[in-house]
């Protein structure tokens, strides 16, 4: 068996999203979107894989407020919330929930992803793989 | 999930012959291959042994010291003539992972007897700053996925627990439960690294670092080195201890990361328990002691459902109504387990299985379970998805 190369790279990844905004990596053979990025979708096996703009919304499914950052990068953010998300289109992915009190997150509350294109922050694009998407409560 | 691997599964002639570990806790004076020795002599010592008598070595690799090949440094290190040797990686499972590695070999007749060892000084050869943050950058968390949003180690464990909570109602005091019972424990084990009883409340205000867990809901950070030692059932009979049989064993693999995992309050232990007893011919009922693997509070109450001592969702509900001490129906992890008796990384889960051992044998002297026959050994790996289960009998 001959592998093919052609499955979407973390680089492209960051690249969509940098200019179309929230992308999913989808499975163009069996349609199945998943996260996070593998040499080959965990549905079907196909490799050609492409990152599609989907909703961005979804539902808080798990959180932890974190408040001994693990290093000195993350300690002007304490307490912040990691969470997972479980998107609308189907995939659960890792984020930080940001504008939302720690007493106020719950599971099963509606949340979308953080804009950079539209909010104030953070005012710059994500850097191509340092930031990947942030997610906020939904606008109703 | 069906068992297709079906009547081929045979337990493994192979027994356990020694145990050993090193002084645990603080041990600034001894590096890893020193800790190591200090076990595996303690080990060879309860067989009957000599490094002579060692045909086969397994090890880990360990994460604060520059060990390029562990097997090798170990081998060289107390002068072992290995016919079989390997560097074993199953995550936290690997303790449990190592006996049933080391028992494939003897049975399988590559060699006759190897010996287990691993531990580091996971305590003292680095700061606890240090000691987290190599923690939250080594992988654990998808590193270009999760690690940037800034997860401790304990918060991708902390998005199981809130979400074990949301779903069956699991309280804090639940897992504060668990912690208590393990330092109990560890207040009767000489080589324990906490021995200082805390009370429900200690760890109920102890500091949230990650909610819904706090500091005594977590490991601890210790060094230290456990061995043990597997050989034929003919070489056996005459060592200087009983020996102890493997009944059955099983892996199960759910996830790797937590993040995109669908259902994180079910785990790869369903399956390994699974197998485990299917092999063994045994069934939940049947297990006198459950080492099970308690890297946080969580994990137990997890394992206690999957493995099948309890149904999904209750076991914060068991822990807190029949007790997990000594004197209970069903008593866990009774050396006092990562949270209070040691944990030295990667070798963590081998303290497990020389207690189960111990209790086995009629020599865990204040912690013993009155006729322990039979005793499962739970290793648990990576963040709650890798898991190897052994069920070990009286030789």
């Amino acid at each position: 068996m001959t592998a093919t190369m052609n499955s979407l790279n973390s680089h492209q990844y960051w690249e969509s999203l940098r200019t179309k905004g929230f992308c999913l990596p989808q499975c163009q053979a069996c349609k199945e979107f998943h996260f996070y990025l593998r040499p080959a979708c965990p549905a079907c096996g196909g490799t050609e894989i492409e990152p599609v703009v989907v909703s961005g919304r979804g539902q808080l499914y798990s959180f932890s407020v974190v408040y001994r950052a693990p290093s000195a990068a993350f300690e002007k953010d304490v307490p912040y919330v990691v969470a997972i998300v479980a998107t609308d289109e189907g995939p659960h992915l890792m984020t930080r929930l940001v504008g939302v009190k720690p007493d106020d997150v719950a599971i099963g509350m509606r949340v979308s992803v953080k804009d950079w294109r539209t909010s104030s922050l953070p005012a710059e694009p994500p850097s191509i793989g340092q930031a990947p998407p942030l997610f906020e409560r939904a606008v109703p | 999930m069906s068992l297709q691997t079906g009547s081929r599964r045979q337990p493994l002639d192979a027994v356990i012959v020694g145990i050993g570990e090193s002084t645990v806790g603080r041990v600034p004076h001894l590096d890893a291959l020193g800790l190591q020795r200090m076990a595996a002599v303690n080990a060879c010592a309860d067989a009957g042994l000599t490094f002579a008598d060692i045909d086969g070595l397994l090890t880990t690799p360990i994460r604060v010291e520059n060990w390029a090949m562990p097997c090798g440094v170990v081998s060289e290190g107390l002068g072992i003539q290995a016919r079989y040797l390997a560097t074993l990686d199953v995550a936290g499972a690997s303790g449990v992972a190592m006996a049933h590695h080391a028992a494939m070999a003897v049975a399988s007749g590559q060699c006759e007897t190897v010996l287990c060892v691993a531990g580091q000084n996971m305590l003292s050869f680095q700061s606890c700053g240090d000691a987290v943050q190599k923690m939250a950058d080594a992988g654990w968390a998808h590193p270009d996925f999760e690690a940037p949003h800034g997860p401790l180690v304990p918060t991708l464990y902390a998005l199981a627990a809130q979400r074990h909570m949301h779903e069956y109602g699991t309280t804090p005091e639940q897992l504060a439960q668990v912690a208590v019972t393990m330092r109990e424990n560890a207040s009767l084990n000489p080589f324990a690294h906490k021995k200082d009883l805390i009370s429900l409340a200690d760890v109920m205000q102890s500091r949230m670092i990650t909610s819904p867990l706090r500091m005594l809901d977590c490991a601890l950070v210790s060094d230290g080195a456990v061995a043990f030692i597997v050989t034929t059932p003919e070489r056996a009979r005459d060592l200087r201890q009983a020996p102890v049989k493997l009944l059955g064993h099983g892996y199960g693999h759910s996830h790797t990361y937590i993040g995109d995992y669908k259902n994180v309050t079910t785990t790869g232990a369903v399956r390994s328990g699974q197998e485990a007893f299917a092999m063994a011919g045994l069934t939940p009922k049947d297990i006198d002691v459950a080492q099970l693997y308690d890297c946080f509070t969580i994990t137990v109450l997890i394992e206690l459902e999957d493995l099948g001592f309890c149904a999904k969702g209750e076991g914060g509900h068991f822990v807190q109504s029949q007790g997990i001490g000594l004197k209970s129906p069903l008593p866990v992890t009774t050396h006092g387990g990562l949270l209070s008796a040691g944990h030295p990384g990667l070798a963590g889960g081998m303290f497990h299985l020389t207690e189960g051992v111990r209790q086995l044998r009629g020599q865990a002297q204040a912690r013993q379970v009155p006729k322990a026959e039979v005793v499962l050994v739970h290793g648990n790996g990576g963040i709650i998805g890798l898991h190897s289960t052994l069920i070990l009998g009286k030789g």
